[in-house]
């Protein structure tokens, strides 16, 4: 068995007396989608913030590639090669295309101008245009502020920057909420490419047709719990529901 | 709710003017002082008032009186001035010197304190019926603005059939002191100067750099302007350095009013050709001596007080003897 | 209705080339009243009054972009220039000379105005206090202390060469104008072309992505408000210069004239959104009415219903840009669905 890409183990939360999670383990590996699920209130949310670096575990380890990692800040995570994509709010609305893709990542013009924080922003648009490309997402242009792209438009963005910045692990929460079907199409071809590149995805979805789809295993959560963690073929619709709710044991 | 709120607000508030009144009192502490009066005035942060500050404090010293200073510190105005005067009321002061913002509004706080006991002397300004005051203690506006007038007219070489404009620079269209001056200023120059015309008029709202860019476009507008009329302190201030950065000081005669330390300098190098100064600290000595006689019920001193004051304005100008644009200077920090 | 579209497009896209139009409208218009309007001595009188108006409008361009408002510019303003005042004052009497103690004089008043801008920076981003009660108390403290020092009247007794480096030398700009207008351009490059104003258009736009983004956005914020005193204290020096002396009651309402430059330039008080081009020609309106007013001989209470129309006219645009961005919205989801 090869070492799994990051994994979680014994991970317990809580916030005073509630328990949001308790002794939950959980690995990936590289080119593997996994799909979390769970009804809400089951702690999908919490191992979410966890896995991202938002909120730390109350108990347990986080480990990447092998090394027990402690993360301070989404922007540690960030750094160390594990991209979140928030299920709201993820870009900033008035500022381009490139702009978001690049926010936090700028480029700077050489030289003095260059140390004074000046931005390359041709290359930024440039480079921008290429990385959604290439991720599969066909954005207009990339100079266009983002409150001028439609709903699915502004989520492609945003996936399509997440994908393009991971380097090891991607976690999408939500990422077809509100989609029309062929902007849902759109987004599974995403995932699907992202696995291709060897990219370690976790898929958080109440959309079980979407989860059923694309992963290659299924981790239900239940009241802070893990309850199942198996192949997505050994599911089908019916058994994942049951599973969820509790009446399938 | 609201009314709560509202409740809740007003007791706030009574606390906190309450604390300061009681601040105000204890700060000199000379318990052996025989009597407490209170000064509520206009707004603290005019220099006139810091000026008529200083010598309520020497006189009240040289009298072996507690002085209360109560008054908003920036906003001439009866809604905010009521409330203090209640609050001072409510600490029962001998006696009262008040300079109501406004004639009508003050006058049933100002009925209050003689009911209560407490003479009462209204300074500066004063409330519609002062028939039951001690005194009513003022500068003349009007005869600062007349004045003025003269002053101005010299200083152009006015004579007789000849035109002349001049320009008028106030702080607001209402207050007392600004209507006083104005119409004392315009009716001598109606009565005496009639070659001479307003030819425009602006408001600063206390504010010299407004006043500064009034008086700048005026000298655009009226390049054969020959006189500026400054109504007050923070007008006297703008114009003074419009003229200044045009290169017209002495070719146009600027009269100012109110004899802030930084205009008095502005005097001797010729900036103004003069200044028109009240005397408020005067205003303010004479109120407190009033006050004691009234309450020590010294024959003598009561004799002495008479219902209507009016302290005459001085004209400052570059010939004024040194002590004399001492004394009349208000005193800043 | 994409024709509409269109057109409300076109014209939120160009509110910069609108102002323009405006300013030019009411040059031709003062003018046709009073022919002398267009001359340079009036011009001189506008860009003085511009001056410090743009300094506080700019910082103020700067906390309206990230989703703040600072309203405590005036005031600094005032309390800038009472310090510096009393410096320049005080080296005066002790027999130093002018060029000396009017660059003491401008480090002090920029001092001051960043001690001001680091006391909202404080409140703002560690006590967590919203940016309008921050700022309302700095307000208040600000003028009061500013009474408090000066017992209300101005300050003279510094250098006599302060009022003539006021004066316009270069057709209707003075030095001290001409370095502003500098400062202004280099702060708009900061602004729209650099990482520090990329970062501000960002947390003013979605905090959240920000700081997702691993921006330090405390951080970011603290500067601008120190920023935003800095350019008041700067306007506080340059008030001093013009009066040559320093009044508590300079810049007394500034936050509201800046606050409304910025509006009718065209940000958006939620934030994400304004340019600096919109800013400088806001002011520049506003004190084109002032001065306008005054040579056309109409009363200077008129200014406020003109600034009114301004500002409405300004958010009622914005409110097209916004419909417009949004059936913009609707029409390609229904295409994309087709």
């Amino acid at each position: 068995m090869t070492q799994p890409l990051y994994e979680v183990r014994d991970v317990s939360k809580s916030y005073g007396s509630v328990i949001a999670l308790s002794g939950v383990s959980l690995k990936i590996h590289a080119g593997e989608v996994i799909g979390l699920v769970g009804d809400n209130g089951a702690g999908k949310s919490t191992l979410v913030k966890v896995l991202s670096g938002a909120h730390q575990p109350s108990e347990g380890t986080v480990i990447l590639e092998g090394t027990e990692r402690k993360w301070n800040s989404p922007h540690d995570a960030l750094v160390a090669g594990v991209e979140t994509l928030y299920q709201d709010s993820g870009l900033a609305p008035h500022l381009s295309v490139s702009a978001n893709v690049f926010l936090g990542r700028e480029r700077y013009v050489k030289g003095l101008l260059g140390k004074l924080g000046f931005l390359a922003q041709k290359e930024m648009d440039r480079v921008a245009h290429e990385n959604l490309d290439r991720v599969g997402i066909a954005v207009p242009q990339s100079n266009r502020s983002v409150s001028q792209l439609s709903g699915g438009q502004r989520q492609a963005v945003a996936i399509g920057r997440a994908v393009s910045w991971a380097s090891k692990v991607i976690i999408l929460d939500e990422p077809t909420n509100h989609l029309g079907a062929r902007q849902a199409g759109e987004v599974l071809s995403v995932i699907k490419a992202a696995k291709e590149r060897g990219l370690g995805v976790i898929f958080i979805s109440h959309t079980l047709p979407h989860v059923l789809q694309v992963t290659d295993r299924i981790v239900v959560l239940r009241l802070g719990k893990i309850v199942a963690d198996a192949p997505t073929s050994t599911f089908d619709a019916e058994s994942l529901l049951g599973t969820i709710t509790g009446l399938i044991d | 709710m609201a009314t709560l709120r509202h409740k809740a607000v007003k007791v706030l508030a009574v606390a906190v003017a309450a604390s300061f009144a009681v601040a105000g009192i204890s700060t000199p502490a000379q318990a052996a002082n025989k009597y407490t009066i209170a000064f509520v005035m206009g707004a603290e942060s005019d220099p006139f008032f810091q000026a008529m500050k200083l010598g309520a404090e020497q006189e009240a010293a040289a009298k072996g009186v507690t002085l209360v200073w109560q008054g908003d510190p920036s906003v001439y105005s009866p809604a905010t001035q009521n409330p203090i005067l209640d609050q001072v009321l409510a600490l029962k002061p001998n006696g009262l010197v008040l300079i109501p913002t406004d004639p009508t509004a003050l006058q049933a706080g100002h009925d209050k304190a003689i009911a209560a006991g407490i003479p009462v002397v209204n300074v500066d300004t004063h409330v519609n019926d002062t028939t039951k005051a001690v005194s009513f203690i003022t500068g003349d506006n009007a005869d600062g603005g007349a004045k003025a007038a003269d002053t101005l007219a010299k200083a152009i070489g006015y004579k007789k059939g000849k035109t002349y404009k001049v320009v008028v620079g106030l702080t607001s269209a209402t207050a007392t002191t600004n209507v006083g001056r104005l119409n004392g200023f315009a009716a001598q120059i109606k009565k005496s100067y009639p070659g001479i015309t307003i030819v425009d008029k602006a408001y600063s709202q206390s504010q010299p750099s407004v006043a500064n860019t009034n008086v700048s476009n005026w000298l655009t507008k009226y390049p054969d302007l020959a006189g500026i009329f400054a109504i007050d302190g923070t007008n006297a201030a703008g114009a003074a350095a419009a003229l200044q950065a045009k290169g017209l000081v002495g070719k146009i005669k600027l009269i100012g009013y109110d004899a802030y330390p930084a205009n008095v300098d502005l005097i001797k190098k010729g900036v103004f050709t003069a200044l028109i100064a009240q005397d408020p600290a005067a205003e303010a000595r004479l109120a407190i001596d009033y006050l004691v006689a009234t309450l020590d019920k010294d024959k003598a001193g009561i004799a002495k007080i008479k219902h209507d004051v009016v302290i005459p304005n001085v004209v400052l100008t570059a010939k004024s003897s040194a002590a004399d644009l001492k004394k009349y200077t208000y005193v800043a920090k | 209705m994409s024709n509409l579209v269109n057109r409300a497009k076109s014209i939120a896209g160009n509110q910069q080339a609108l102002l323009l139009l405006v300013l030019i409208a009411m040059i031709a218009f003062f003018t046709s009243r009073n022919s002398i309007f267009f001359s340079n001595a009036v011009f001189g009188n506008i860009i003085s009054d511009w001056a410090p108006i743009v300094l506080i409008a700019i910082g103020e361009t700067f906390v309206i972009i990230s989703g703040g408002i600072d309203l405590s510019v005036g005031s600094t303003v005032a309390i800038s220039g009472v310090v510096a005042a009393f410096s320049m004052r005080s080296l005066t009497e002790h027999g130093h000379g002018s060029t000396q103690t009017l660059i003491v004089g401008f480090f002090v008043s920029v001092a001051t105005g960043i001690l001001v801008g680091a006391i909202n920076a404080f409140l703002i981003t560690k006590t967590n206090v919203v940016p309008f009660i921050a700022t309302l108390v700095t307000m208040g403290a600000g003028s009061g202390l500013a009474i408090v020092f000066t017992g209300g009247g101005p300050i003279g007794g510094g250098p006599d060469a302060a009022i003539q480096l006021s004066v316009p030398k270069v057709g209707p700009f003075s030095y001290p104008g001409l370095a502003i207008v500098a400062l202004v351009i280099v702060l708009g490059f900061f602004l729209h072309k650099a990482r520090f104003g990329r970062y501000i258009y960002a947390i003013g736009s979605n905090e959240f992505a920000a700081r997702a983004a691993g921006i330090n956005t405390k951080a970011y914020l603290a500067k601008i408000y120190i920023l935003s005193g800095a350019l008041a204290g700067m306007a506080g020096y340059y008030y001093y210069l013009r009066l040559g002396c320093g009044a508590p009651t300079s810049g007394l309402g500034g936050e509201l004239q800046a606050i409304a430059a910025v509006v009718i330039g065209g940000a958006a008080l939620s934030g994400g959104e304004g340019r600096i081009s919109g800013t400088v020609l806001g002011a520049l309106i506003l004190t084109t009415v002032t001065s306008g007013l005054i040579i056309i001989n109409v009363a200077a209470n008129w200014k406020q219903v003109v600034v009114a129309i301004l500002i409405a006219a300004a958010v009622l645009l914005q409110e097209a840009r916004a419909k417009g961005s949004s059936s913009k919205l609707l029409s390609n989801l229904f295409k994309k669905k087709n």
